[in-house]
Order: structure tokens, then sequence, then C-alpha cells
């Protein structure tokens, strides 16, 4: 029922169906982030993308790549041209009885090399998609993005549901809220982002796993075992046949170099694999929010449907004071000040 | 012939610390027939002697292995024939002291990323690069507080806490304490045990500790500590 100079109610039943949705809209927002668990995985992600910082530049990633090359070329050397000179000519199965370390490595590179080579094109392929992602706004705030627009969005409806005469007030308050949800992905140019980010996500799927970084963990121990044989028997036996290291270095370019840069390898990739360790938990956090190409949408969508809502319940003033003709009285009692117009 | 000398060495510099640390005073305090050993567990160099392993030495196991079975990782480095095992040298204090820390050096690494602590142990080539051990009043790697190392002995039995017990490598640190420093056990961690000789005042000193997070994420560290203890005085 309504009594004069009552203003509560939401006016008529388009505009009053037009502000519960609205209310949903808000509501939803602002459950969303809850329902995905946002606040629990977002900063996971944004662990992840710093975590990946020092490593995700054009240079050190060509760094690793050259690193591999060197492994490969130090050990086909050491195959080919070091084993005839150190068996006298006596053949592979004499020189892998000599040095079992150095053969049980030689055997397994060519598949550690392989594999290596392409996690290493896959990160460097995804290097611009990786860039991308860091460039959005820190994945702490994500959830905010949504929870904010969507408390004030609600807050406005329930505001304009109980009071009519706050509907003028909260009317440009909802468009210019919508507005700004259907604009950020714009400004943030999530739009070209988020499927980048979603062709890394893709991409890492089969790099950040348990079982992947056990498996270089593997290698690793495998490598060093490898370069082991090379530094500290292989060398040492090449220094007692009378090559000086300056001759061995020049006969055996690519050894020398694989001796000689070990350490600084070691250097440049154990901090790699911890990244990769240290983030399995943070990609698989992240991996388990919806798509990233779909992020744009979940705020220009709830935008659009709240301006439109806003219109649907009429912009002018005269529209939103107007009783409905079919059901003035029962559907909300009209503002107390319509008399004085 | 060199390995043999340097395990003839050992074996002499260990005989000299057991016989030195036998001439020392008393246990410290005691509580419930338990004594808490406060000073320093002087520690005897690793030494292989064939198929065998003596004093203190380090192995690291491959995540999904055992302390039984391995598998374990291969270091170049170790003068062992077996190298999995990585054999250590007393430090310039001698070993580890309970009660105290025995923290890194500023700074805690040489250019090439090699561990400069030389308290506990000596550095230690591993896959080329010196590996070391320190006792931090802040655990490098987590950033956590934690308690000086303590053990203590009952009927010959040892237990305790080496919480601080920290693994620095190639400009990474490792806690390789029992328990972690947030007191949890994950993975092959194990509380820390041994023996204890009260009239020779002889040890040894094991535990287990799985390494969280890092490039070694999963690996289990088995720690062997002998020699002798020295109380405090």
């Amino acid at each position: 029922m309504s009594r004069p100079g009552d203003d509560s109610g939401g006016g008529t039943p388009a505009r009053r169906w037009a502000l519960v949705v609205v209310a949903l809209l808000g509501v939803a927002l602002v459950v969303m982030p809850f329902a995905f668990d946002m606040f629990g995985k977002t900063p996971k992600g944004a662990v992840m993308i710093a975590g990946f910082k020092p490593y995700m530049t054009e240079a050190r990633l060509n760094g690793y790549q050259a690193e591999l090359r060197q492994i490969d070329a130090g050990v086909r050397q050491t195959e080919t041209t070091v084993a005839p000179v150190l068996t006298g000519g006596g053949g592979s199965s004499n020189f892998a009885d000599r040095y079992p370390d150095f053969a049980s490595f030689d055997h397994q590179w060519p598949a550690i090399d392989v594999k290596m080579t392409g996690l290493m094109n896959e990160v460097q392929g995804n290097l611009g998609n990786y860039l991308a992602v860091a460039a959005l706004p820190s994945f702490r705030l994500f959830p905010w993005f949504f929870v904010l627009p969507g408390v004030l969005i609600a807050g406005c409806a329930v505001g304009a549901l109980v009071r009519l005469s706050r509907w003028q007030r909260f009317r440009w308050v909802l468009v210019a809220l919508g507005i700004g949800l259907i604009a950020a992905p714009g400004i943030f140019q999530m739009f070209q982002r988020a499927p980048d980010g979603g062709h890394m996500m893709t991409a890492f799927k089969d790099i950040e796993t348990v079982t992947n970084v056990e498996q270089i963990q593997g290698y690793f121990g495998s490598m060093a075992v490898g370069q082991g044989a090379i530094r500290l028997e292989i060398v040492p036996a090449l220094e007692r046949t009378g090559l000086s290291r300056a001759e061995i270095a020049a006969r055996f370019p690519a050894v020398a170099t694989l001796d000689a840069d070990w350490v600084h390898i070691l250097n440049d990739m154990t901090p790699m694999i911890g990244a990769m360790s240290d983030n399995v938990a943070n990609y698989q956090a992240i991996a388990s929010l919806p798509p990233f190409p779909l992020f744009p949408w979940f705020f220009v969508l709830p935008g659009a449907l709240v301006v439109g809502l806003v219109f649907a319940g009429g912009l002018s003033r005269k529209s939103v004071l107007a009783p409905a003709p079919e059901q003035p009285v029962a559907l909300g009692p009209l503002p107390a000040r319509q008399g004085a117009l | 012939m060199i390995r043999r000398l340097v395990a003839v060495c050992a074996l002499a510099s260990s005989a000299f610390v057991v016989r030195g640390a036998a001439a020392a005073g008393p246990v410290s305090a005691a509580s419930g027939g338990r004594h808490a050993l406060v000073g320093t567990f002087k520690l005897q160099p690793g030494a292989c002697f064939g198929g065998f392993v003596t004093g203190t030495y380090f192995r690291m196991i491959f995540p999904n292995g055992s302390v039984a079975k391995g598998e374990f990782f291969q270091n170049p480095d170790s003068t062992c024939p077996n190298k999995t095992f990585t054999l250590a040298v007393p430090g310039l204090q001698g070993g580890l002291v309970t009660g105290r820390y025995q923290p890194d050096p500023t700074p805690a690494f040489n250019a090439k990323g090699g561990a400069l602590a030389d308290g506990i142990v000596r550095p230690q080539g591993f896959t080329a690069i010196d590996f070391s051990i320190a006792t931090n009043r802040t655990d490098p790697q987590t950033g956590l507080r934690v308690p000086p190392p303590s053990v203590s002995v009952a009927n010959g039995k040892l237990s305790g806490q080496v919480e601080a017990w920290s693994a620095a490598w190639n400009k990474l640190h490792f806690n390789q304490g029992s328990p972690k420093p947030n007191g949890s056990h994950p993975g092959l961690t194990a509380p820390i045990t041994g023996t204890y000789n009260a009239k020779t005042r002889a040890f040894v000193l094991t535990w287990t500790s799985q390494v969280v997070g890092g490039p070694f994420n999963g690996f289990t560290g088995y720690w062997h500590l002998a020699g002798v203890f020295v109380p405090a005085k």
C-alpha cells in the first residue's frame, strides 16, 4: 500500500525488474571471485609471473639455447674426436669401458637434448605471451576488479529499489559503473593480452608439472655426471698424453669450452629449474581458473547488462517518476514530491 | 695410493680427536635422565675404504627415492669410488656447535657461486661448485626464525633438532634441517637420531631432510655426522 509522502519502492514494474537484475549482477560480481577462489589463486599467479621474470628475456633465453648447444658440441667432440685420441683408435666400446660415467651420459644425451631444446623453444616461443600477461595489472588485484564494482552496483540498485527518489542519483552512477566495466578490458588491452596469456598457459601445461620438473632434475643429475667425467677424467687423461691446456683448447675447442663454461651454465640453469619447480603449484592454481580469453567478457557482459538494464528501467526524470499505467499503486508507491510536480 | 693416504690421515685425525675429547669435562644440564649436550660435535672427516664409508658424509636422494634404496645423486667431485657419498672435512670450528649459531659469512658465496662458510665443514665440491653448511638465526631459504641446534642424550641415544642446518651452493640456500623451520617433517624428513658413548664421547648423528623448493625440490639430504663431542667450557 502506498502512503502520501512515501518514496520507497522501485517505480514501474519494468524498473523494479531491471533494478533487481542489476542488483543480482552486482552480487554475482562480488560472489564470482569467491566462487572461483580467486583470492587464493590469483596471488599465486602473481608469484609465478614474478618468479619467471628474471629468466623471461630474449637474452637469457638465447643464453640457455647457446648453453645447450655448448653441451651438445662438447659431448659430440668427446665422442668423435677425443675418444680416438685416448683409446689410440681402440674404438668406442674401449672408450666406454674406460669412461663409463661419460658413456652413460653420452647415451642419455640425445634424449635430454631433444627434451631440453624443445622445452626452451616452447618457453622462448611464449616470451611475447608472457610479457603480455606480465603487462596486465597485478594478478593480486583481479578479484577486487570484480568485488568493488559489484558492491557499488548492488548497492546502487538496492538503494534505488528501497527509495525510488534515489534512482535519479544512482542511475548515472550505474551507467558509469557499467561503462567502466565495459571499458576496463579495453584500457588494459585485455582482449589482446588475455588470449596471449591463454596461449602461454596452454604451452606451459606440459612444462609446469611435477613429472616434467622431476625429469629435468634427473637430466641435471645426468649432465652433472657427464660433465664431471669430462672435467675430472677425460681432460686430465688428455693432459697425461702430453697435451697442454692450450693445446687441448686448440684441438678440442668444444670440450674446452664446455669445461670452462660449466660453472656458468650451472649458475644460469639451476635457478631456472628452481623457478620451474617452485611454480608448479602456482601454475596449477591459475590453470584451474576459467580460461584467460574469457576474462575480458567477465567485465564487458555485466557492464553492458547494467547499462542496458538502466536504460530499460528508464533514464529520464519523467519516466522515472511516471507511474506505470497498468498498476500504479500496487507495485510501489510514488515519491512524495510527485504531487508537487 | 693418494686415497689410501687420505683415509689413513682421516683415521689418525679422528683418533686424535677422540683422545682429546675424552679428556674434556662432563656433559651439561640434565632433565629427567635426558642430558643436553651443549658444546661442539667435533666431526670425524669422511673417508672411504673400498665399499665402506666412515666419518661424516652426505648423500642426496632423488625424489620418490628412499634412504635404503636411493636413487642417489652422483657427485662427480666426490673423492669416494662410490660418488653418491660426498665426504665432509671438519671446518675451522671443528664441527657442529649446539646452543648457538654458526652463521654464513658475508658474502656467503664467491663469484662462481661457491659457498664460503667454513665453520662446521670446509666447503666441498659438488658438481664443480663448492657447497657448505651453516646455522643461521634466520633460515636463509625460508626466511623463518629458527632455534640454534640442540642435541640431548638419554641412555646412549641422541635426539634433538637441527632446524637451522642450511646448505649453501651455487648462490642458493637449501634448508636441510630436521624438523624443517616450520616444525614439519615433509617427505623423507626424519628426526635426528644417533648414539653417544658417554665414556669416549664418540657420537654418530644422522637425519634426513627433504628439500622444499628450488631446483632440488623433492630431493632428500641424508646426513651422517660422526666424531667426538666436546662440551662447552
